[in-house]
């Protein structure tokens, strides 16, 4: 009977005639009677004291309903990551002195944004300068301007300065693993600065009712964000009702606490008016968070067969202002490095510094797709040193399935040496690769080039709130209402959850709503920001669904006479195996439930939580402890064609080959993978936030390119398929949507190297970047 | 979403128009399609107290004038331009140009006088200035450059972007302007002061009326280049036109011009270079570096000034094979 | 440069508001707005159309594309007072009440639309650039969107899209 008949299946959007209709209510289509506009008065300065400030002819202002700074909170402190050793470490509004361009210090909610914006030019503030520093390595250095203090950890053993955190690890022993390798190299690869580049601005709506917060926010998980802004207002969970809204994209841009957010709950709470935040794209450019720029420095060993022995690797992270994500990500760029390949002898700092940049945010890869160019362009230099192919060198290294990992972690049914081998395949890489640079064609400037990246990215994790939960309601005619703290950025979490839930208690897909992401009417969820909502969600509804059909089945027995295990469900009805006549609607066993159980109306419960018998998240100090129990594997082929006379290079092709564990919805994976391939390309060839001592160069969409309709390449895929689903039992899906940002970012270096051999090591591969290489190739071979 | 407030008014011709901006004096701008204005007043490095809309007046349809010239109104959209049977067969350089503006929807709305009026660019003055660069430069009537603090000689570097300008210099348009004492008319290159401050010679209450493009010559070829990060909504990074005549023998050269734009303070011409083209045959190559020398392209928008120099030697070599072979007939 | 002393007047004066008539999916509204009022404001706010989406208010991103007498505008630079008169269309017009037109059907057939705020203003442009052209080419699909960004789908689906819809040998893709 594991005949699947939704999940596994290509289905259309639940959202979807929302979407194409324009019905679907975004944040910033939330529109509340009287309400205010808010406005926020931010920092000219990177660096400065703030010696005094001045509201009084803003407050009399005309039209000004509330004004507020840091003297109108409580003083309680948040942070991305909020651990003993990492305490939070920003105040909700800047507290006599700023660290950043763009940090905010005073906000006003007026009758409309003319005043608002009228206000807030007439607050005065008098600053102190304070000398700042914006490259980290500077910031490390004694002496130079302190941000923050240093982790006292870090402080006790270390003299650098300006360290937020430190992630530190390794195993086996690399002096050794190094003495015994044949070949040993050591490169620096940097990465730069980009933005999610979410459509839909960063909205709050705020409206403080009969003692209770309601808000409308931007969000990539409406409990993270109630969690925090409970916190900081010193308000019960209960108090604030964080509402569902649809979300314009996000991207890892839209977590963690935002100022805004805040000041809209404290100006509805002083005005007893609903507000309304929204971030112009210029704050969003020059105020908000961005990602994290990497300097990879990476030194590897490989015996002559090209297995890798030993790697040793130093991580400094750009961080900004407050640590942010900043500690989290080099903890991550550890993980990344750790999980596809074996490597004996491993060494392993990253350093998060802060710089009197904006404060950074995870960004969809976070952290992968900077360790992954790294590792993937140096493997590559290496196989072409010691005389191998890329395809075998990554063959030789990459995991196999049921490999225990350092951290004791399983790959179980790991897919990588598939992945590779059906890439190299459909590619004909190892035939294709050198083929320009050997014997380059003389009729034309485009050279062609083939390359591979491969990753591993993880499927969830332990961070707050840690589990997610799922409720079934059947309705008396059998259909179905399900409540879900999911949301959906677009990824379809609403659809998979459907599906699943429709699969299990067979039922079609028009049976069954949904009622997601309100922090009020659904049960906590994970959030769609730690890669783990279909799997961790996605088990928690299928166990809601497991749990209602039970339930069913006890009531159908008893009705039929027949024990539960003889009967099955199809299409809203129970059947007898033995005696297919012998059968009932759902509609008659949920009254025969009211009528004999007391009222049961039939209520499937179900929770999820990864990992069961882990207390918490590793380490980001040590990274001891287990991280995810599903890895995702993945390889990815770029085919580019560069100008040599222009430097200018593109995309033409791109392959994803990846195991997901097993596709709920192909069609969903498929737009996972080409938004992603989208992304990486913008990564290597455009996309890049200028920045000028703290200030922003390029706060625009035309000045911040990110890849239009012009861009897109050929995008393939093909899956690799290492799980089951099988109906009334748990299953593992694997992370799909942010990873596979990284491979193919590799692999375009790989192939830019491949089409003209010119080694980038850096990102983005500018036309300018790719010249400067072409002209020391020349050099070089006269 | 624009902040402050000011007056609107759409008079029913243009010489309403230019008695209303003369009334007012510099504090008004004439709203033409507004691509360009909008976002600029939205960020307040323009603020003027009234907006002249032209979008109550229709402009005629390109037609050809009896000296063989074809006149364009000024008011006419840039989707028009591209899609004009008239200027497709006659001016299809200027179509083409037409064509790589911005997005369609730009195309649509943005008329060509507002293409060549638009305020030149740069990375830190088109900025919102509440809390970013807040000291005034130069442009902005503060004393400061902010992206080249050395430069204390008062000058603007910022870079003027024009897809189509350099088109109509190529083919030696003239422009009629229409002021509150009358018209009067001028050749295409005078159109520019060369002064990123005020790059245009236009009076306050001036209007480009019309454009006047005079018919080409036999045996002539054109070539159009924009170099474009990502081919699409972007500006230029730099911009090639290139127009030659060629002697009967097809290989000679009569004359030439090269027209450059994103690159300087206003349209740029290699003018040694050109006159060293006259009834000369072409070496492409050559030409390419002493042109690609000749001129200094400004750095703008994150590309430097060795990297534009070389782009635009290569596809100023590009570009003149693609005119010869235009001018040859093989294209 | 007029220095903005006080945001509210001009020169001392309160601006002169105006009363517009204007179509809007085919529905007469009369409206009053301000010079400053963006056609965006005035189809979001004033009239309480927010299919219609505001991304970056600077024209860059085409989230907030509507038609205006058939021609694809960005509402977000155009002032509402140069509509006067005109013929707006945006995208609650495209559905008969709860049937899709088939360029809808097409996007929910080929995943052109994920987080969806782009959607809104893609559907307007493909929308202009079929009634011109019902045949595009890939070329002619990419000049005609190429002011429309989108983050989430990488693009290919939402050609695929116009492609299945122009019938143009696209099939389907989702269920």
């Amino acid at each position: 009977m594991n005949q699947l008949r939704h999940v596994g299946k290509s289905v259309k959007r639940k959202d979807g005639p929302d979407k194409v209709t324009g019905r679907a209510v975004y944040c910033q289509d939330v529109r509340l009677p009287g309400m205010l506009t808010g406005r926020i008065l931010r920092s000219p300065h990177p660096h400065a004291k703030i010696v005094s400030i001045d509201l009084s002819k803003a407050k009399a202002l005309d039209g000004v309903k509330g004004v507020i700074t840091i003297e109108d909170s409580k003083g309680i402190k948040h942070g991305f990551v909020e651990t003993p050793r990492y305490p939070p470490d920003q105040e909700v509004l800047a507290r006599d002195r700023v660290v950043h361009v763009g940090e905010e210090i005073a906000a006003v909610a007026a009758i409309d944004d003319i005043t608002a914006q009228a206000a807030l030019e007439l607050i005065d503030i008098e600053y102190e300068i304070l000398p700042p520093v914006f490259n980290p390595h500077k910031a490390m250095q004694e002496g130079s301007p302190e941000i923050h203090p240093s982790h006292p950890k870090v402080a006790e053993k270390e003299s650098f300065s300006n360290i937020g955190g430190k992630t530190e690890s390794g195993w086996g022993d690399v002096e050794q693993g190094f003495a015994e390798a044949d070949y040993v190299r050591e490169d620096r690869y940097e990465s730069h600065l980009r933005t999610h580049g979410y459509l839909e601005p960063q909205v709050t709506v705020a409206h403080w009712e009969s003692d209770k917060l309601n808000v409308w926010t931007s969000s990539m998980g409406a409990f993270n964000k109630r969690a925090k802004l409970a916190k900081v207002l010193d308000l019960p969970y209960s108090s604030v009702r964080v509402h569902k809204a649809y979300v314009g994209g996000a991207f890892g841009g839209k977590i963690d606490l935002y100022s805004h957010e805040f000041c809209a709950a404290r100006l509805s709470m002083l005005t007893g008016r609903p507000v309304r935040f929204v971030a112009s794209r210029e704050e969003i450019f020059s105020a908000y968070r961005h990602g994290q720029p990497l300097v990879v420095e990476l030194k590897t060993g490989v015996k002559k067969d090209g297995t890798l022995v030993a790697q040793e690797l130093r991580i400094i992270n750009n961080a900004g202002a407050y640590r942010g994500s900043g500690v989290v990500v080099v903890f991550l760029a550890w993980g990344f490095t750790m999980a596809p390949y074996r490597v004996p002898n491993l060494k392993y700092e990253g350093y998060s510094v802060y710089t009197n940049h904006t404060t950074r945010a995870p960004q969809r890869g976070h952290g992968c797709p900077q360790v992954r160019f790294a590792i993937e362009s140096q493997l590559d230099t290496i196989a072409e040193e010691i005389g191998i192919d890329p395809i075998e060198i990554r063959l030789r290294n990459a995991r196999v399935p049921d490999e225990e990992l350092p951290n004791k972690d399983n790959v179980h049914q790991a897919g990588l040496q598939e992945c590779i081998k059906i890439a190299a395949k459909k590619t004909n890489l190892v035939a294709k690769y050198g083929r320009d640079r050997k014997s380059p064609p003389q009729d034309t400037s485009i050279r062609r080039g083939v390359g591979i990246g491969i990753s591993s990215y993880m499927s969830g994790t332990l961070i707050y709130p840690n589990g997610s939960g799922v409720i079934v309601k059947m309705n008396d005619d059998g259909s179905a209402i399900v409540l879900t703290g999911a949301i959906d950025l677009g990824q379809g979490a609403e659809t998979v959850i459907t599906q699943i839930i429709a699969e299990e208690l067979s039922l079609d897909m028009d049976d069954i709503k949904i009622i997601a992401s309100d922090t009020d009417t659904t049960p906590q969820d994970i959030g769609a920001w730690i890669s783990g909502l279909t799997y961790v969600t996605g088990n928690a509804a299928r166990q809601a669904a497991t749990n209602a059909r039970a339930k069913l089945l006890i009531v159908a027995a008893e009705q039929m006479n027949v024990t539960a295990d003889d009967l099955y469900l199809d299409n809203k009805e129970i059947i007898s195996q033995s005696n297919p006549d012998n059968r009932l609607s759902y509609r008659e066993v949920i009254a025969a439930s009211v009528a004999n159980h007391r009222g049961d109306t039939v209520i499937g419960e179900g929770f999820w939580r990864t990992m069961r018998d882990e207390p918490n998240h590793p380490s980001l100090a040590t990274t001891k402890g287990r991280w995810t129990e599903n890895y995702a594997f993945s390889a990815q082929t770029a085919e580019v064609e560069v100008d040599i006379e222009t430097g200018e290079a593109r995309l033409a092709k791109a392959l994803t080959v990846h195991d997901c564990g097993f596709p709920i919805n192909p069609g969903l994976v498929k737009g996972q993978i080409d938004g992603q391939v989208s992304m990486a390309l913008g990564h290597a060839f455009m996309e890049e936030v200028m920045t000028k001592d703290g200030y922003t160069l390029n706060t625009s969409w035309l000045d911040y390119r990110m890849p239009t309709i012009h861009n897109m390449a050929e995008s393939e895929d093909a899956d690799v398929i290492t799980e089951q689903y099988e109906v009334g039992q748990s299953y593992r899906t694997k992370e799909v949507g942010e990873g596979l940002v990284s491979g193919i970012l590799a692999a375009i270096a790989n192939a830019i190297y491949d089409a003209t051999g010119v080694r980038l090591y850096s990102t983005p591969f500018s036309p300018e970047k790719i010249l400067k290489g072409l002209r020391e190739l020349e050099r070089h071979q006269k | 979403m624009i902040l402050y407030d000011f007056e609107y008014e759409r008079p029913g011709s243009l010489k309403e128009a230019t008695a209303l901006l003369n009334e007012t004096g510099g504090d008004a701008q004439l709203l033409a399609g507004g691509t360009d204005l909008m976002p600029n007043m939205r960020v307040e490095v323009v603020t003027p107290s009234l907006l002249v809309s032209v979008s109550g007046i229709e402009p005629a349809a390109p037609e050809k004038c009896a000296d063989g010239s074809i006149r364009i109104d000024s008011l006419t959209k840039l989707s028009d331009l591209v899609d004009a049977e008239l200027i497709q067969n006659e001016l299809p350089m200027l179509a083409e140009a037409a064509h790589t503006v911005a997005s369609n929807q730009v195309r649509v709305m943005g008329t060509l006088g507002g293409n060549l009026c638009q305020e030149t660019r740069c990375l830190y003055y088109n900025q919102k200035h509440d809390y970013q660069f807040v000291e005034p430069c130069y442009k902005r009537g503060g004393d400061c450059c902010y992206p080249f603090p050395g430069n204390d000689r008062d000058v603007c570097w910022a870079v003027y972007m024009s897809d189509i300008a350099p088109v109509l210099i190529a083919l030696d348009a003239k422009l009629e302007i229409l002021g509150p004492d009358g018209t009067r008319e001028i050749a295409m290159a005078d159109l520019y002061t060369g002064d990123g401050m005020n790059p245009f010679t236009l009076g306050t209450a001036e209007i480009i009326q019309a454009i006047f493009v005079p018919p080409v010559p036999e045996r002539f070829g054109w070539g159009y280049h924009k170099t474009t990060v990502r081919g699409g909504l972007d500006f230029g990074t730099a911009i090639i036109v290139i127009v030659l005549q060629l002697a009967e023998d097809g290989e000679t050269c009569c004359w030439a011009k090269i027209v450059y734009s994103a690159v300087g303070q206003g349209p740029l011409r290699p003018t040694t270079t050109e006159l060293s083209m006259e009834d000369a045959v072409l070496d492409p190559a050559l030409i390419a570096v002493a042109a690609s020398q000749e001129i200094s392209p400004l750095p703008h928008h994150g590309f430097n000034k060795g990297f534009l120099r070389e782009n635009i030697r290569v596809y100023t070599e590009r570009t003149l094979v693609s005119a010869i072979e235009c001018a040859q007939g093989k294209i | 440069m007029n220095q903005i002393n006080d945001r509210t007047t001009v020169n001392g004066k309160k601006s002169r508001s105006r009363v517009l008539e204007m179509s809007i999916n085919g529905e007469a509204h009369e409206i009053t707005v301000k010079p400053r009022v963006m056609l965006l404001e005035a189809i979001r706010e004033k009239i309480g159309l927010t299919g219609t989406k505001d991304g970056c208010e600077s024209g860059t991103c085409g989230a907030c594309t509507v038609l205006v007498d058939g021609q694809p505008t960005l509402s977000c630079i155009t002032l509402a007072v140069e509509c006067e008169g005109k013929n707006i269309r945006t995208v609650e017009d495209l559905a008969d009440g709860e049937n899709l037109n088939y360029l809808q059907e097409a996007f929910l057939d080929q995943g052109g639309t994920q987080c969806g705020f782009c959607t809104p203003g893609m559907l307007m442009s493909a929308t202009a650039l079929l009634e011109k052209n019902p045949k595009p080419t890939r070329d002619d699909i990419n000049k005609a969107l190429e002011g429309n960004l989108c983050r989430c789908t990488g693009y290919n689906s939402i050609v695929d899209s116009i492609l299945q819809v122009s019938d143009q040998g696209v099939k389907p893709r989702l269920l």
